[in-house]
């Protein structure tokens, strides 16, 4: 079958110039709209694939509330969409779904800035990224260099950042700097399973592969100046960007939830159009185990991030000949796109607890917001969101109409708008590496396939999508990075 | 036979075989292609076994590649070739492969997991089908 065979042939209403509506007439056991945030550029794309009815189907989850949303980034994901969004209410049946998470439990990205100048980084930028995949585990296969003992990695799954702070891997910055303080309550390290315990005992501390990476960036331009000043960015700074997630751990853990929940849906009365969007009650001990586990996952995925940053200042400090903290390489801030978290919303005229789905989507609350550090809540949360290793990524600030619209949410990416194996077709008989530097970005990969079916083109443009989520209120933009050098599996 | 179809993220997996047990087998092949991209490198020296539980022929397929996963990933398996046996109670298999190593393999593709989306085992007028998605 071809990805034209694939296309969302169903109804795709126009709301405004940014939203599109799947109204919930279109298949019987909708309990709500779904709602796709796009425009006229991007709305083509999204019908090419079955993204769009999986905005539909997650609309059969009980419980849900006000609509089954839809990013622009939005892309064919199992189960959920890839741009997913979906907030449940416990009160009212809700169920929390292992897919609605995915199976890397907490991925995200976290944005290091530096007091470097483009100047200073550009006669040692292949150096600087042969340093970095020769000194941070990349790829396949790839243990790192911090190996955990199964009670270790639950004190670590338990404690989150604050884990390594005591050993002198994080300051409290860093910790002040990540969403949640790199540690969400409640986490039940207990009900991770040995065998997740031995994917992730060598893991913490390496990117992975996929479309996980390291990126040396560049300030390209500032949108907003207020934000941009009080998130430390200026023009032609070079910053890092690090996109991982809960490693193998977390794959595991998702995966242990969903073979726990297979018989859940029969037993507790749920009909769904897809079986890998098998779900229980929140308020279920199924729920409530999965809940435990899937905390503890994103508290190694916190960590993992922060070992990545630890190495990436060590390799920067062996390159420039000055410790980090000289080189002000100083955490703005890190935040998950794939995780559920409870959080109090207005639905219609009142205020509960729902319990949020993203899916490759980004928490973006607004200014004021009190889950937003101290020294950011008087502009928004900052939000990062990578693009592709040609063009460009950005800096965002939670928008102010996030809250109504979206539970608080924006974007997580560009999004692909090529399929793995199309990429691939597409990068036959070409050279990425050697196109990528003749535009100026040093690339390194521990893979053929890696560059290939990560291509710069596999991705939409970038700039589109934030300018839909721009547009639509979700979070605005602060600055537009440009890539200089990436390191991928 | 098997081929890799297309998937926007991730990677689809479609499987024929005349027998169940070659569906399984031919199954295998195809995840640690994935895995591994040339399995040809891979050198069949060593054994080991499985024995997975399961009824429905699609959750069985799915218990079973994630436990060669599991397999590649807690113990650095690499499996090349499979001699599957299905049963009324599940499965026993062989698989013959060697552990990874870095100095002789290379990889492809780091897969998370096999997923539930659009999990199917089939009857064909030939023999047997299965889909399967896995998560890169």
């Amino acid at each position: 079958m071809t990805a034209a065979d694939r296309s969302f042939t169903g109804p795709l209403e126009r709301v405004d110039e940014c939203c599109y509506r799947i109204p919930k007439s279109y298949k019987p056991g909708m309990r709500a709209d779904g709602l796709v945030f796009a425009d006229e550029r991007l709305i083509d794309l999204v019908r090419g694939d079955q993204a769009a009815e999986q905005v539909a189907n997650v609309a059969f989850l009980p419980g849900i509330q006000t609509a089954s949303l839809a990013m622009p980034d939005i892309h064919w994901g199992y189960g959920f969409c890839i741009g997913g969004v979906c907030a449940t209410d416990p009160a009212a049946g809700g169920v929390v779904s292992p897919g609605g998470v995915g199976y890397d439990i907490n991925c995200g990205v976290r944005l290091v800035r530096t007091n470097l100048s483009l100047a200073d980084v550009r006669p040692a930028l292949v150096t600087l990224v042969n340093q970095l995949i020769r000194d941070v585990p990349v790829g396949v296969g790839q243990g790192g260099r911090h190996v955990f003992s199964p009670p270790e990695l639950r004190q670590l799954m338990r404690e989150g950042v604050e884990y390594l702070l005591h050993r002198g891997l994080a300051t409290d910055d860093d910790l002040a700097c990540t969403e949640a303080e790199g540690c969400l309550a409640d986490a039940r390290p207990e009900l991770v399973s040995d065998r997740a315990l031995a994917r992730g005992q060598d893991q913490c501390g390496t990117v992975g592969a996929g479309n996980h990476f390291i990126e040396v960036q560049v300030v390209d331009r500032i949108e907003d100046d207020r934000a941009a000043a009080a998130f430390g960015l200026a023009p032609d700074q070079i910053c890092v960007l690090i996109h991982s997630g809960s490693r193998g751990l977390g794959y595991q853990v998702c995966d242990d939830a969903l073979r726990a929940l297979r018989d859940a849906p029969a037993r507790y009365g749920i009909a769904l159009p897809d079986r890998q969007l098998v779900c229980a009650p929140v308020a279920s001990p199924e729920g409530e185990h999965y809940l435990g586990a899937m905390r503890a996952a994103a508290n190694y995925a916190f960590c993992n991030r922060q070992l990545l940053m630890a190495q990436v200042r060590d390799v920067f400090a062996r390159v420039f000949g000055r410790p980090w903290e000289s080189l002000g390489m100083e955490l703005v801030y890190d935040v998950a796109h794939n995780i559920a978290k409870f959080e109090e919303h207005a639905v219609g005229d009142t205020r509960k607890e729902v319990c949020v789905h993203r899916k490759g989507a980004t928490r973006a609350f607004p200014a004021g917001h009190h889950d937003i550090p101290d020294r950011y809540r008087a502009v928004g949360q900052p939000v990062i969101i990578p693009g592709d290793m040609g063009r460009a990524s950005w800096v965002l600030v939670g928008g102010p109409r996030s809250l109504e619209r979206s539970f608080g949410t924006t974007c997580h990416g560009a999004g692909r708008c090529l399929s793995r194996t199309a990429a691939t077709r597409a990068a036959a008989g070409r050279d990425i590496r050697r196109e990528l530097e003749r535009s100026g970005v040093i690339a390194r990969s521990r893979s053929r396939e890696g560059l290939a079916e990560e291509q710069p083109a596999a991705y939409k443009d970038v700039d589109l999508v934030v300018d839909v989520v721009h547009r639509a209120g979700l979070s605005t933009k602060v600055a537009r990075l440009r890539p200089l050098g990436v390191i991928k599996g | 036979m098997h081929e890799v179809f297309e998937h926007t993220a991730d990677l689809g997996l479609r499987v024929t075989s005349a027998t169940l047990d070659g569906l399984f087998a031919e199954a295998g092949i195809g995840l640690f292609e994935i895995i591994a991209g040339d399995t040809t490198q891979i050198r069949p020296r060593l054994e080991r076994a499985f024995d997975v539980p399961g009824i429905d022929p699609a959750w069985l397929l799915l218990d079973w590649t994630t436990e060669l996963l599991a397999a590649f990933e807690t113990e650095r398996w690499l499996f090349r070739e499979f001699t599957v046996t299905v049963h009324e109670r599940g499965l026993h298999a062989t698989a013959r492969g060697e552990p990874y190593d870095p100095a002789i393999h290379t990889l492809a593709h780091e897969v998370k997991a096999v997923t539930q989306h659009e999990l199917d085992v089939c009857r064909t007028a030939t023999g047997w089908e299965a889909t399967l998605i896995v998560d890169i």
